[in-house]
């Protein structure tokens, strides 16, 4: 492997979107496991006690991290306008990046914006009857983790595209991992249904094993965006 | 400017199909693997929940689908012989056949929830929970094997396409399907 020290590759705008996107991603990971608390779940099966005890003791860093949420949130706009983008490269018609931006941004609204909505309300007003925060609690993990399924129409676009592109944009493989995606969350409609247990909101196969997977997702996402970015840059060379 | 990434496709010679196919099976089979281990467990947890409710599941209609996916499973793969050996009439008609036997599948399956939702066996019992999940999550499997089995026909039926890689890579993800099936048919109605 040869270094290259030369101009970095591709255009400087989608360069610039192309490390955003796992910087923003990073960001998101911070708030949501570290600050806010959401990932790993809170046990669903405690009592309102123990539920108002959850927003006492992390009040403080879900405040800070939801309301950062609340202004980064757009960014995951930039994020999926990326990934558009390369879609819109391909030979499929772009029908499939507008697919794409619009499955996410449904996705977008129950997954982060409701808790968001909802993790505040209980933290910022503490004094409620308990009954009323534990609705909180319950209705904000239930759509940050119920809503999974909302994003499988983005990745069925996703997949399908890739699977019908000449222009390997993506490689073919990547269409089955997102296939994957969409099988292990559209198990997460089961966490309305049980408080413990394997398909609960804290469960190992309706939220582990499709946190396992969306991290492979993404991770080779990440890397396959930035192949595609130097690609594009070869491909303009040959011109 | 000729330089270009060194693609798995080079290494399809080697294996049938390609190797994109492969990471798709091979991934596969790891998440259901995750399930099946999942399920061993809570099995182990509460083995007479497990065994009571088991005991409600038709081990005939198990069998029967376990024949019919088996069944189709040898059809596509003599339809890859018959498609290899030039005969592609005969491929598409083993295809079709194989088609069927995945039709006729869902249909014994959606049979078999039917009347478990009847019987008032829904997921609010964990081992149905498993069962619903893991049969409806191989479901999907199958139905995306039927669009794999349609990759076939178009392939074969087209005289300018007929790529050997494409229709050995179809055929491999259906075996997957009747793996899958049968380790689907041997943990959830078979183990005691």
């Amino acid at each position: 492997m040869t270094v290259q020290t030369e101009a970095p590759p591709g255009k400087p705008d989608v360069r610039l979107m192309t490390w955003f996107f796992p910087i923003w991603y990073g960001a998101f990971g911070v708030i949501i496991c570290i600050l806010t608390r959401v990932t790993p779940p809170p046990r669903p099966d405690v009592t309102a006690a123990d539920k108002v005890a959850f927003f006492t003791e992390h009040g403080l860093t879900i405040k800070i991290g939801f309301c950062l949420l609340l202004i980064l949130l757009g960014g995951a706009a930039l994020t999926n306008g990326l990934v558009a983008y390369q879609i819109k490269r391909m030979s499929v018609g772009s029908v499939f990046a507008y697919g794409y931006v619009g499955g996410m941004g449904v996705g977008a609204l129950p997954g982060f914006l409701l808790v968001s909505v909802c993790f505040l309300t209980a933290a910022f007003r503490p004094d409620r009857d308990p009954e009323l925060i534990s609705l909180l609690y319950d209705l904000g993990m239930l759509s940050y983790n119920g809503s999974l399924g909302c994003f499988t129409a983005a990745y069925l676009v996703f997949a399908i595209a890739i699977l019908y592109d000449k222009n390997q944009i993506f490689p073919v493989w990547f269409a089955y991992v997102t296939i994957w995606q969409i099988i292990t969350e559209v198990i997460a409609t089961q966490m309305f249904v049980f408080e413990s247990g394997p398909f609960a909101w804290n469960g190992s196969i309706a939220f582990w094993w499709a946190v396992v997977v969306f991290s492979v997702w993404l991770s080779a996402l990440i890397v396959l965006l930035r192949q595609a970015l130097k690609r594009e840059e070869t491909a303009s060379d040959a011109n | 400017m000729t330089q270009t990434d060194s693609q798995p496709q080079a290494s399809s010679e080697q294996v049938p199909g390609d190797g994109h196919m492969w990471v798709m099976v091979l991934g596969d089979l790891v998440i259901f693997g995750g399930y099946f281990i999942v399920f061993m467990i809570y099995r182990t947890m509460y083995p007479d929940e497990f065994l009571r409710a088991q005991q409600h599941l038709d081990i005939t209609i198990g069998v029967v689908n376990t024949v019919i996916l088996l069944t189709s499973s040898w059809l596509v793969a003599r339809a890859v012989l018959a498609g290899r050996a030039g005969r592609h009439e005969e491929a598409v008609r083993l295809t079709y056949a194989g088609g069927v036997g995945g039709l006729m599948f869902m249909a014994c399956k959606g049979y078999e929830w039917l009347v478990k939702i009847r019987n008032g066996h829904t997921n609010s019992e964990m081992f149905y929970s498993f069962y619903y999940v893991l049969t409806g999550v191989h479901l999907i499997h199958v139905l995306i094997g039927l669009i794999a089995l349609g990759v076939i026909v178009r392939e074969l039926r087209n005289p300018s396409r007929r790529r050997a890689s494409v229709v050995e890579a179809s055929a491999v993800y259906w075996h997957m399907v009747d793996l899958l099936w049968v380790i689907i048919f041997g943990l959830l109605y078979v183990v005691r």
